[in-house]
């Protein structure tokens, strides 16, 4: 094998996270002594590193390194791999978007992409291990760069609102999570989640507290993932964070969180007893999540507040493929999700200018006349995330609902449709604004934002091309997951 | 003929040549209006004898379908897969011969963002002759959801005052439909699985293996709910007339023509084929909605004050009509049927393209504002009649035969019900000349109106090639029939020896059904 050159696999397994971690050193180092604070040169930095990352991912999905490393607290599996895909992919995405945003709204570039970097990093973590305290290790990167992430707009009340709310709450999802891990790993004696959760340890003296920690997990993870009723934070934090954050928040951490539910909850499902008592919870916290997003989502005079109750709702259509135990349609989504929920958001970006964002519902009227590629991107997205065809949202429901009916979950997989029709209501709401109602007032938009403008095209090619011809990528998907 | 056509996706090109228009469209420079206008009605036309070609290279001996063009495409059973058979064909052909004129009448009825207008017109003529020769239930799922959004720009930015509230109305009732039609297409897809042992969502594949009786029931009323809503079928049609009144000209002439089909065509092709003992079941409830709504969108035709709104509750009298054809489940019923969708697109594309016309000039639809219009517009007033009297059932035009057919089968399977509809005739010959008489005759309302002149050369394109078809039609239907005949021969045939014998017997009409079935097709 001449290239890449014969690297040990424990080496390689590791390496995306090694280039990540060292990036985000790298960049917060240049953000301290670099003359000049404006310049992009920790952009750079970041979204190489971020490249490294997916090479090393890539050397490592075709070398086939999978099996668990540093004594089976890292596992390195096609699951694994996939999301720390997405995650990157996201990476790289959000920090496109930033590059001018950063300049215009008075935020650290630099800090922006060092913290960012870390966040990746753990969230990387969390999506592949099994051992409870990797997991809590990853979680914590990733929640104490996201709390910074959220509140880097200093001059904005609403941004510090977001972060001092989401620090609040997420120590408390994070106390939870370690409680529940005492909890499993008094009853147990594992720290492995899927060893100290199996029915085994859990028919030990206590089961009691064995279910007692197992809730408190699943709520801290949910609460990540921003699962009803564990919500609240979400649409304050996701509105009032800088909007490229949004699109992190929106992202990462949900993609991580429901890795690593997946990964604990799959032994489950294969397990009677247990999964009558928690795929019914399940799947109430799936449709739950679904309508509560929507359904405050219609009442929403802000479109990114309306995005945000969205993305709510998305937690709520990814629950379901966790419910069906099905990872391809999983990562599917995950992937859609991404290019789709990225594009919106990105579009609102090019909405703002030096010190402003537009973001109510009124700045869009007439769209559709005055910046008529931009308003066709949004429409697109939007009918996305709607899930019309022939775009990649439709194809990312029918694989989850399809999964969850072929699992004997019909009344889910029910529901879960009857709430894409709610979210079809306030998604051509944006539309209608768009293209039926004239312009009040002509809105400020950022012309000169060529990577800006490289992130709605590739998000538009994403969904068009996964939705329409997406026979790659799913082949791709279905090889790898051939063994769930 | 069709060995010359073999190696050519003929089915491909006139599905897909519109989108191909409509993509160019948008890279064309949006300042000429008139290069916008012209692109895109000669790529409708193109599109049309593109469709004529299908025509001739269809034979319809066999009854199987034809022209078939057949791709993997995302694996587990979802195939690109499209061709055309008897039912279909013709559907196509009204598509593809519809919007051309359509897009001649907004010629000047249009003038904001033509562009945007003449991609849109043409992302709905793909996604309508997707869904009639998709031959996937995935694919024809995907044409049919897709086929939505155009249709929604369409009346969102052209339509009249009130049409935000009519597009959204339009799409959210569809969208309920056809979302409760995806879950029962997960259903479907997990039973084949489990009954087969592989995935298939190829129709043909899905209606040679019926599911349980028991799912049928749950599955038939998911698909029927979409397509009923579609149609749309008593009481599911509030949507119809504020979408109609509130579309431009050329909206209002595609969604009666041809929108209205793809739910008739629906039963026909889905809801009737894979779950037949359902249907059976379900069928002589669904024939008395029928007959209310034939009844009920006469009655309502009589009382409308405005133009548009009186065609529009005629298409849900007419529907009806046809519905009732549908699910009386024989031959020369389904054969009526079929043709009576004909003769509906064009006698109610003519009449909402006369609306259109009138409204052009005077800016006003309200029936009182007329009056004698056909002193100064003698031509238009011919032509008008003739669109009328096809829509009335006049032996001679093709309304006649369609209407004949429909009502052979109907008697055949349920008299009452036969009887009951036949008021049809009546109400619709009472409302239409009520309206013309009204609109056409007297004394001028206002003599000092000058704007009121007589058709000028582009009008007459749009309306003569449609009362030339509906004479054609109505003298000659033999000409269509006959490539109809063994697809639907074929089709009642599959309903018969899919279905469990009792349901037959436990009909109102259960013998005359049999008797029906044993009279061979003649011609």
């Amino acid at each position: 094998m001449g290239f890449p050159p014969p690297i040990p696999p424990s080496v390689l397994a590791l390496a995306p996270l090694l280039a990540l971690v060292a990036g985000a050193l790298l960049a917060l180092l240049l953000e301290a002594f670099l003359k000049r604070k404006d310049g992009e040169l920790p952009a750079f930095v970041a979204v190489l590193a971020l490249l490294a990352s997916a090479f090393f991912t890539v050397v490592s999905w075709n070398v086939g390194t999978s099996g668990a490393y540093l004594h089976g607290r890292l596992l390195v599996d096609n699951l694994a791999l996939w999301v720390t895909g997405v995650l990157v992919l996201a990476g790289i995405a959000v920090i496109l978007m930033s590059l001018k945003y950063a300049a215009r709204q008075d935020m650290n570039l630099g800090q922006l992409c060092g913290l960012l970097l870390m966040a990746v990093a753990g969230a990387m973590i969390m999506a592949s291990s099994s051992d409870g305290l990797v997991v809590f290790l990853g979680l914590e990167v990733l929640s104490v760069a996201s709390y910074a992430l959220s509140g880097l707009k200093r001059q904005d009340r609403a941004s510090s609102e977001a972060a001092a709310k989401y620090f609040l709450m997420g120590s408390f999802a994070g106390a939870f999570f370690v409680f529940g891990l005492a909890l499993v790993f008094g009853t147990s004696g594992s720290l492995d989640l899927i060893s100290g959760l199996s029915p085994a340890a859990s028919a030990s003296a206590f089961p009691a507290a064995g279910a007692v920690g197992f809730g408190l997990i699943l709520t801290a993870l949910f609460f990540k993932i921003a699962v009803a009723p564990f919500h609240m934070w979400a649409p304050d934090v996701y509105e009032g964070a800088p909007t490229p954050v949004t699109v992190f928040l929106t992202v990462v951490p949900k993609a991580a969180g429901l890795a690593v539910l997946f990964r604990v909850l799959l032994p489950l499902l294969r397990d009677g007893t247990a999964a009558a008592v928690f795929l019914p919870a399940l799947s109430a916290a799936a449709v739950l999540t679904m309508f509560a997003g929507n359904l405050a989502a219609l009442r929403q005079k802000s479109v990114k507040r309306m995005l945000s109750y969205s993305s709510i709702a998305h937690a709520g259509y990814l629950l379901v493929a966790v419910v069906a135990g099905n990872a391809p349609s999983l990562v599917f989504y995950l992937l859609v999700y991404l290019f789709m929920n990225g594009g919106a958001f990105a579009v609102l970006i090019a909405m703002s200018g030096r010190g402003f964002e537009h973001t109510s519902l009124d700045d869009f009227a007439g769209l559709g006349r005055r910046h008529p590629w931009l308003a066709a991107s949004l429409s697109v997205f939007l009918l996305s995330l709607a899930g019309f065809p022939p775009t990649a949202g439709f194809l990312a429901k029918f694989y989850v609902f399809g999964a969850a009916v072929r699992e004997g979950h019909v009344v889910l997989a029910v529901a879960a449709v009857l709430a894409s029709l709610i979210a079809v209501a306030y998604y051509l709401k944006v539309i209608v604004v768009m293209y039926m109602h004239d312009a009040a007032a002509e809105a400020a938009f950022d012309r000169d934002n060529p990577a800006l403008f490289l992130v709605i095209f590739l998000g538009l090619l994403g969904v068009l091309q996964l939705g329409v011809w997406p026979g790659n990528v799913l082949n791709l998907i279905r090889g790898a997951f051939s063994a769930f | 003929m069709s060995a010359m056509l073999l190696g050519l996706p003929l089915v491909s090109f006139v599905t897909f040549l519109p989108l191909a228009g409509a993509i160019f469209l948008v890279f064309l420079r949006g300042g000429s209006v008139r290069a916008v206008r012209t692109t895109a009605l000669a790529v409708s036309v193109l599109t049309f004898v593109l469709s004529l070609v299908l025509l001739f290279a269809y034979d319809g001996a066999s009854g199987l379908p034809e022209l078939v063009e057949r791709s993997s495409w995302l694996g587990g059973g979802i195939d690109y897969h499209v061709g055309v058979d008897g039912i279909s064909l013709f559907l196509v052909l009204l598509a593809a011969f519809l919007t051309p004129l359509a897009l001649l009448s907004s010629w000047r009825a249009v003038d904001d963002r033509v562009k945007e207008f003449s991609f849109f017109m043409l992302l709905l003529e793909t996604g309508v002759i997707g869904v009639f020769v998709s031959m996937n239930l995935f694919l024809f799922y995907v044409f049919w959801e897709a086929m939505l959004i155009p249709m929604y720009f369409l009346i969102g930015i052209w339509g009249g005052r009130r049409r935000i509230y009519a597009t959204t109305k339009f799409v959210l009732f569809t969208m309920f439909g056809s979302l409760l039609m995806l879950a029962a297409i997960f259903v479907l897809q997990a039973a084949y699985f489990r009954g087969a042992g592989s995935y298939s969502l190829t129709i043909a594949d899905l209606a040679a293996v019926p599911v349980s009786p028991a799912l049928q029931t749950w599955l038939f009323l998911a698909f029927g709910l979409a397509f009923a809503i579609k149609i749309p079928l008593f009481p599911l049609h509030t949507w119809l007339p504020d979408a109609h009144v509130e579309a431009p000209t050329a909206g209002s002439v595609l969604l009666a023509a041809i929108l209205l089909k793809m739910g008739a065509y629906g039963f026909l092709r889905l809801g009737l084929p894979l779950f037949p003992a359902a249907a059976a079941s379900f069928a002589p409830a669904l024939s008395i909605l029928a007959v209310i709504g034939v009844i009920y969108g006469g009655l309502m035709a009589l009382v409308q004050k405005d133009m548009k709104s009186l065609v529009a509750y005629s298409s849900v009298s007419h529907m009806g009509l046809i519905m009732l054809a549908v699910f009386s489940l024989n031959f020369e019923a389904t054969e009526g049927a079929i043709y009576q969708m004909l003769n509906h697109g064009l006698s109610t594309g003519a009449l909402f393209l006369c609306v259109g016309i009138l409204y052009e000039r005077t800016h006003t639809r309200l029936i009182a504002d007329y009056g004698g219009a056909a002193a100064r517009m003698p031509v238009f007033a011919g032509l008008f009649l003739v669109a009328m009297l096809s829509s009335a059932g006049l032996p001679g035009l093709n309304g006649f035969v369609g209407e004949l057919l429909c009502f052979f089968g109907v008697f055949a399977a349920n008299k009452t019900l036969a009887v009951l509809s036949i008021s049809t005739v009546v109400l619709s010959a009472a409302y239409l000349l009520w309206l013309y008489r009204r609109v056409m005759h007297g004394p001028l309302k206002d003599p000092a109106d000058l704007r009121l002149r007589d058709l000028d050369g582009r009008e007459l394109a749009c309306l003569v090639p449609l009362v030339v078809l509906m004479l054609f039609m109505g003298l000659f239907p033999g000409t269509f029939l006959r490539k109809m005949d063994s697809s639907v021969a074929r089709y009642i045939e599959s309903l018969r020896s899919g279905a469990p014998v009792v349901t037959a017997l436990d009909r109102p009409g259960g013998p005359g059904v049999e008797a029906a079935a044993l009279a061979e097709p003649e011609r």
